[in-house]
């Protein structure tokens, strides 16, 4: 064990330079930074946004729209006895963004009704407020159509609850997990959960290909110093070599995995508001907790060590494959399968249910280590611990063929003799 | 002189190619041993055969007595092995470097200060010890290798090229501290296509070509016997 610790304090002096150090500060400052640029334009959206009325009707129907704006948190801006141009002119330099011109008849099409047309005027001044622009607009003809639709229910049914007519039925929805049931909607529920698990294969994404692409460099780099054979020279097992490489590499990619998700925790907060934390996150929980779809402190250890054997995994086959490389520039192209084998369940269970796919592709995603560790979450919610407890022993046994073979690979000639070089090929002319 | 290195028909193959085809020879105690021949005669082959990092296709190698294949972890112990152009971590400082090999050798504080000790004095670079190696001459980071691999005073110390690119004074305090250190104690086994620092250095020669070590003697028995004036007509000699 004395060795190994040697190794490993080698190994970590070695990885913290400043171009590993660099990129990690940068990619941390970088989510700060879009945490509070994104916060910031966030805060624009949900602050009151003012509107341009210009009333040509004039009369007491034209005369109640600007109340209604205002009751849908809108700032009207009103103009009379003025063109359509003049309006949009002030208001463009105003930076307004939306007009709206109530035409003469307004009132009077109402009341013969006939559809009185309103014309918005959206001025687009760039694509990054279209969506800020788009929600004003549609706010502001929504809430007027709610409004007259209420005036116009109340005459026809005097003493009837215009919303009644408008919807009537009452819906409670029901979510059941098992034998769990709670008051709540599909889509909160998903969304929630969601919100909450997306960290996971983010974040193991970014360790597997951060320590993959280390540890490989790493191989390469004492093979293309040519301090490899000082070290296979030297009185030490190669297993302890190997693991001593993992391990730093390993624990290298959990500092940045741990840094990466603290700024991007930050990230996400500042693009949803606190959303996942407010008082919504806090209802939300109860249904949830009320469903069982939390972790105890069994499911987060199941979790956590499907996650560790899904990084040696990774880190092991790295060794292997970096056995091959001849010189650091060939390491890109051998770690390609090992990113592949991770894009594969990380796309696919975004978008698809593993457990409903056809067999074969099943059969072909479980094979990938990497694919317990993406599926060991949503098993946890459902109870299925026996899934995930496969799942590990699968990552486990993997990981101890591949040690195997890493550590063969290690005593014999290959890891001097075997050599992968990424040529190009000659352009015929 | 007991026999600190013991090698006895050896072969290695890469696939069909045979890089050595049976050879034999032994290095005795104290002993500076020289094996010289062309580009692909397989020196570097047999160097890195005995330093336990390829394995022999057939033959026996034996260091201080211990089986190059059954017992490599404990060869290891006895030999140092510095390659050719061997290269150095560039973002640790010579110092650190030194110490982490030391501490590989040994667990005891007391003989990891005496490695580093001697480390210090073969190197002797000062200063310059604390800079990164990456900031080193070529001539700084082999006086460092060299103060690596002999540092702990082993047995049997395997010196590939030792002075390979190196200046005219630089050579010289290698090839000094070489012969210093075999008086007291450690066998050298190296190679080198510089026949005068051959002649200077060793006690005994083997003439290496294609596999085959051709003839083993002393500089003077096989300048003698070969009727030449130096080393590199007898080379030529054996060669052709």
């Amino acid at each position: 064990m004395r060795k190994f610790f040697v190794l490993v304090r080698k190994e970590i002096r070695e990885l913290l330079t400043p171009q590993t150090i660099i990129p990690l500060f940068f990619t941390v400052l970088l989510f700060l930074f879009m945490g509070q640029v994104i916060g910031a334009e966030g805060e624009k959206m949900s602050a009151r946004q003012s509107i341009s009325v210009l009333d040509l009707d004039v009369t007491p129907a034209s005369e109640a729209i600007p109340t209604v704006l205002e009751q849908a948190n809108l700032k009207v801006e009103l103009y009379h006895d003025a063109s359509v141009d003049a309006v949009i002119e002030t208001t463009k330099k105003a930076r307004g963004t939306v007009v709206l011109v109530l035409p003469e008849g307004f009132e009077k099409d109402l009341a013969a009704s006939k559809l009185p047309q309103i014309e918005a005027y959206n001025i687009l001044s760039g694509f990054s407020f279209a969506r800020l622009q788009a929600g004003v607009t549609g706010v502001a003809l929504a809430s007027i159509n709610e409004s007259l639709s209420n005036k116009v229910l109340s005459s026809v049914a005097p003493g009837t609850d215009p919303q009644i007519l408008k919807n009537p039925i009452k819906v409670k929805e029901h979510v059941i997990v098992g034998d769990k049931m709670a008051v709540t909607s599909l889509a909160e529920v998903t969304g929630f959960v969601m919100a909450q698990t997306t960290f996971i294969p983010i974040i193991l994404f970014i360790v597997i290909i951060l320590a993959a692409t280390m540890i490989a460099t790493a191989i390469a780099t004492e093979k293309e110093n040519k301090t490899l054979e000082t070290l296979l020279s030297a009185p030490v097992r190669r297993t302890t070599l190997v693991l001593a490489k993992m391990f730093a590499a390993g624990m290298f990619a959990l500092v940045a995995a741990v840094v990466y998700l603290f700024s991007f925790r930050y990230y996400m907060e500042s693009v949803t508001g606190g959303a996942l934390t407010g008082a919504g996150g806090a209802a939300m929980s109860q249904a949830i907790r009320e469903l069982g779809l939390v972790l105890n402190p069994a499911g987060y250890t199941l979790l956590g060590v499907s996650l560790f054997f899904s990084i040696l995994c990774a880190l092991v086959i790295a060794v292997t494959l970096g056995a091959f490389a001849e010189d650091v520039k060939s390491v890109q192209a051998l770690i390609t399968p090992l990113m592949i084998m991770i894009l594969i369940p990380y796309v696919l269970a975004m978008f698809l249910d593993i457990n409903t796919v056809s067999p074969v592709l099943r059969y072909v995603v479980l094979a990938i280590p990497f694919s317990h560790s993406f599926l060991a979450a949503p098993n946890l919610f459902f109870g299925d611990y026996r899934a995930v407890l496969y799942g590990i022993a699968y990552e486990i046994a993997f990981f101890a063929v591949f040690l195997y073979i890493a550590g063969r690979l290690f005593s014999s000639d290959k890891i001097l003799t075997m050599k992968l070089r990424i040529k190009k090929r000659p352009v015929l002319k | 002189m007991s026999e600190v290195l013991s090698v006895k028909d050896l072969k290695k193959n890469y696939g069909r190619f045979e890089a050595l085809k049976g050879i034999s020879f032994e290095v005795k105690d104290k002993e500076i041993f020289a094996l010289i021949g062309p580009n692909g005669a397989g020196k570097t082959t047999t160097l890195r055969l005995i330093a336990t990092i390829l394995q022999p296709t057939s033959g026996i190698v034996k260091v201080a007595g211990l089986d190059i294949k059954e017992d490599a972890e404990k060869v290891r112990e006895a030999i140092s092995y510095l390659p050719e152009e061997a290269g150095v971590y560039k973002n640790l400082t010579g110092e650190y470097y030194l110490r982490f090999m030391a501490a590989l050798f040994s667990g005891d504080k007391k003989e990891q200060a005496a490695y580093l000790e001697t480390a210090r004095a073969i190197a002797n670079l000062g200063e310059r010890l604390g800079n990164k190696i990456g900031t080193y001459s070529k001539g700084m980071t082999r006086k460092l290798l060299l103060a690596r691999a002999l540092m702990t005073k082993p047995k049997l110390a395997i010196l590939d090229e030792p002075t390979s690119g190196l200046d005219v004074i630089n050579a010289l305090e290698i090839r000094n501290t070489i012969r210093e250190f075999a008086r007291t104690g450690t066998s050298v086994l190296l190679s080198s296509h510089n026949m005068l620092e051959i002649e200077y250095l060793s006690d005994r020669v083997a003439i290496i070509d294609k596999g085959t070590i051709h003839d083993i003697g002393t500089s003077d028995e096989l300048k003698a016997k070969y009727d030449s004036a130096n080393l590199e007509e007898v080379f030529a000699e054996v060669a052709r």
